[in-house]
């Protein structure tokens, strides 16, 4: 069953039209990769799902109630977390404290939403961080700690903007491990990812979009085979051949 | 006697593991020493100067609630002005005692404070603050030019509202010695703390903390920001109205130049701000800074150079903002930690220790 559906999203910033009647459908316990060269209207669409902009029309559906007119706190509690590409933590308190505010989405008091924390920090091998405050953190513990709160508010659908991004090629691959034992746990992912490497390995599903639509969509091989993709992302004269 | 030994063993783990904290001790010992002042100082311009500090110190912890949501409010004035002016109305007019009209003022400060921040709170940026300022501005040139205002209550325009006095009347909030209006105004400014330091461990505090260092970041984890500042907004308001009646019963007399002019807006500010305004103990330190200074300096210099603690405050402003931009609390803070640990705790340690070696030798002796 689709958990997220995604019908005729449209949406123009001023004359510049960024999404185009784009159509997706995530089957639940996926992991669906939103890949494209820079432009092609990924993050609109990435931004349009978690509430962040409102689409010009169009629908996205999850788990059968339009999200339409959400505001963010709102599809939090409805099940969807999401991070950001450039990391926002909160860079005055601990990590621990960071990860609570996401949990106490689900707990109903403090002591609740401290354990919850700890289980999740402990999950991603990151209690040792716990007292260290958000700005003494490096690049990657700050996505880390982006994933830590995020699956702290217990999503059912975590939506991932470029969480590979700035990443060496070892943490790259402690992060696909770790997704995967997300999605393992029943977590449905949309990954939006520039690493074509990355998305190929990690991904079920990948829709390929250009120009703010859609041009292919498939498997990981389907896509990496695809002449039309070969001609978005290197050019007309690769495709040829 | 087996059991006899593992209970000891147990009693003196859960007694000794947790070493006690530095930080009650001191705070209960300045409450301490703030509760016997009275007793050595009789000099009741000296109180008068103590009572300013937990005035102060008491609207700018109200003040620093809505700090903590990342809002800087210039018009907390307007709140003291509604506090005030409705229990000393209820007083003269009804014969309502403040110590119920201050109840009145604080829930109506509270449902103004919904008015004021329910549009300002959804926008980002200096709205909040621009907001402020032009409601507290607005109602005190509406009620200085007011004789008699909506529902025929009379607001007495410029002149300001006399409260009746009564002699020694506890029962009306009037007192004639400093005294009891020093120890009310330290529980109010002990409760305002505490009930700041409560907040700041509960899911509000967390959500508030969550709003002002990135707001998108607290919205995605489920954090109504509109809803959570709104409610910071609501309490910061009540308390500041509570703390309008004392101002009126302590002076006896409100106007609308004094109670609700941009001054006392800015002081209450100034306080927060140089002591740290998104913290507990900030705003308390800052008025044990600046309160005290202000007064003397208007007192001693006042006559010769009028306005001239206004130029000091302005002066401390811009030190705090170049070299402490997050205010006095935080190196403080810092400063007594590295204390506690060279001083405190290898103390603690030791008699941790000390106690349980000696709990430990008792089974053994007995056996």
């Amino acid at each position: 069953m689709a958990i997220l559906e995604v019908e005729k999203l449209n949406k123009s910033f001023g004359g510049l039209v960024a999404v185009n009647n784009f159509d997706m459908s995530v089957e639940e316990g996926d992991i669906m990769g939103l890949i494209g060269p820079n432009g092609a209207g990924k993050t609109t669409v990435f931004n349009m799902v978690a509430c962040f902009y409102s689409p010009d029309s169009g629908r996205v559906i999850f788990q059968g109630r339009n999200l339409v007119g959400m505001k963010p706190y709102q599809i939090c509690e409805l099940g969807i977390a999401r991070t950001f590409q450039v990391t926002k933590p909160f860079v005055n308190n601990t990590v621990l404290e960071n990860v609570m505010v996401g949990t106490f989405c689900r707990a109903g008091n403090t002591r609740e939403a401290r354990r919850k924390a700890l289980e999740i920090l402990e999950a991603l091998e990151f209690s040792e961080y716990k007292d260290v405050p958000g700005h003494e953190l490096t690049t990657v513990d700050h996505k880390r700690l982006e994933l830590a709160r995020a699956l702290a508010t217990q999503p059912k659908l975590l939506l991932l903007d470029e969480a590979m991004a700035g990443l060496n090629p070892t943490e790259n691959l402690r992060l696909l491990d770790l997704l995967r034992k997300i999605r393992d746990r029943g977590i449905t992912l949309v990954v939006v990812e520039h690493d074509m490497k990355a998305v190929m390995t990690l991904c079920e599903r990948i829709i390929l979009m250009d120009r703010g639509g859609k041009l292919v969509e498939g498997t990981p091989e389907q896509v990496a085979h695809d002449p039309k993709a070969i001609t978005a992302y290197l050019g007309e004269e690769y495709a040829a051949t | 006697m087996n059991k006899q030994a593992t209970g000891s063993v147990s009693e003196a783990s859960a007694g000794g593991g947790r070493p006690l904290s530095l930080d009650w001790l001191v705070i209960g010992a300045i409450v301490f020493l703030f509760l016997i002042v009275p007793l050595f100082l009789r000099n009741p311009y000296y109180l008068h100067i103590f009572v300013l500090v937990f005035f102060f110190a008491y609207l700018g912890t109200a003040w620093s609630l809505v700090g903590m949501a990342g809002q800087l409010s210039l018009g907390h004035a307007a709140l003291v002005g509604i506090g005030g002016y409705t229990s000393t109305l209820l007083f003269m007019d009804l014969g309502v005692t403040p110590w119920m009209g201050m109840w009145v003022g604080a829930i109506f400060c509270a449902i103004v404070g919904v008015i004021i921040g329910y549009p300002a709170f959804r926008l980002r940026g200096p709205y909040f603050a621009l907001t402020s300022i032009a409601f507290a501005e607005i109602l005190r040139i509406y009620v200085e030019n007011t004789e008699v205002g909506p529902f025929g209550i009379p607001l007495r325009a410029a002149m300001g509202l006399l409260v009746p006095l009564k002699g020694h009347a506890p029962g009306v909030f009037q007192f004639d010695s400093k005294e009891p209006y020093y120890y009310i105004a330290l529980a109010m400014m002990c409760a305002a703390v505490f009930l700041s330091f409560l907040i700041n461990r509960t899911r509000i505090g967390f959500y508030l903390a969550a709003i002002r260092s990135d707001q998108d970041a607290a919205e995605s984890l489920g954090v109504n920001s509109t809803k959570y500042k709104l409610i910071a907004m609501v309490i910061s308001c009540f308390l500041t109205a509570l703390g309008g009646t004392f101002y009126a019963q302590y002076f006896r007399y409100i106007n609308p130049d004094r109670a609700m002019g941009i001054g006392i807006s800015i002081e209450i500010a100034l306080v927060g701000v140089v002591g740290g305004w998104q913290t507990v103990l900030g705003p308390t330190i800052g008025s044990i800074l600046l309160s005290p200074s202000g007064e003397l300096v208007r007192a001693y210099l006042g006559g010769t150079y009028a306005g001239l603690h206004l130029f000091l405050y302005g002066l401390l402003l811009m030190v705090v903002i170049l070299f402490l931009p997050q205010g006095l609390n935080n190196p403080l803070m810092r400063a007594f930690r590295r204390l506690e640990a060279k001083v405190w705790r290898p103390r603690v340690i030791e008699k941790v220790v000390a106690q349980e070696a000696t709990k430990g030798d008792k089974p053994e002796r007995r056996g």
